[in-house]
């Protein structure tokens, strides 16, 4: 059975004052994770442990990114975190500062076998047109 | 097994000058749609054109929404589209009219069963 990815959560965060790179980080994948909900768990009766989620956090400074912190944003699933140069820093050379802006990209790949699965016979789409 | 509902989506609109609820609603809806990248119709092996869309609004004046409007947003589907009170209005200060404030959910379903054969 091959592994498929079945959404990718796009969302981004910010730290404005205090130039946390985490905190930007964990504010993206809660944005990502909830503009959408996975009904299909329960719809379909499958168990969340069985989803791979495959988090990229875009950051300016990666190295400053806890990584556990930021896995531990996600309570369902099997998370793996990376951390790439990306994301925005905004400077405000007046006062010394930077706003951290952090993107997140959060794709969950379920084991799901297309030969099992068809459309009802009334939702084929080669059915006669009446 | 019948219409199976796999993903809702979520989002946030407003009109902030014009008190234009069907841009507000607009809005909230792309703000769903492109918060997400669904695969759901490849990973099940369905075509596109099959999937299901319910979307709901919420607005405070729902009869203000042109949803014949709002069904070129989708790029792919079968959408339909239901407006209830909801939503947010915020007086400008000073009288100076009203921000319109639109919430969107979208609720993406296929009518679909196992294959036993």
């Amino acid at each position: 059975m091959t592994e498929q990815r079945i959404i990718l959560e796009m969302g981004t965060g910010n730290d404005l004052y205090g130039e946390d790179y985490t905190k930007a980080a964990c504010r993206a994948v809660q944005d990502a994770l909830h503009h959408s909900s996975l009904v299909l768990f329960k719809s379909l009766g499958i168990d969340h442990r069985e989803m791979r989620v495959q988090v990229t956090i875009g950051v300016q400074q990666p190295e400053r990114v806890d990584v556990d912190v930021v896995t531990a944003e996600l309570p369902r699933g099997r998370a793996e975190v990376n951390i790439v140069h990306g994301g925005l820093n905004v400077h405000d050379p007046d006062n010394d500062t930077a706003h951290v802006i952090a993107t997140a990209a959060i794709a969950a790949l379920l084991p799901i076998d297309p030969a099992q699965w068809r459309l009802n016979k009334m939702a084929r789409p080669d059915r006669p047109m009446g | 097994m019948a219409k199976t509902h796999l993903v809702h989506q979520f989002g946030m609109g407003s009109s902030i000058r014009s008190h234009n609820y069907t841009e507000a609603a607009a809005r909230a809806i792309r703000d769903a749609l492109w918060h997400n990248s669904l695969n759901v119709a490849d990973a099940f092996g369905f075509p596109k054109e099959a999937m299901l869309i319910d979307v709901e609004i919420g607005v405070q004046q729902p009869e203000a929404v042109n949803t014949e409007a709002l069904l070129g947003i989708f790029p792919y589907g079968q959408p339909q589209i239901s407006v209830v009170r909801g939503g947010l209005d915020v007086d400008k200060p000073g009288g100076g009219g009203t921000t319109v404030i639109a919430n969107a959910a979208v609720i993406v379903s296929f009518e679909m069963e196992p294959r036993h054969d």
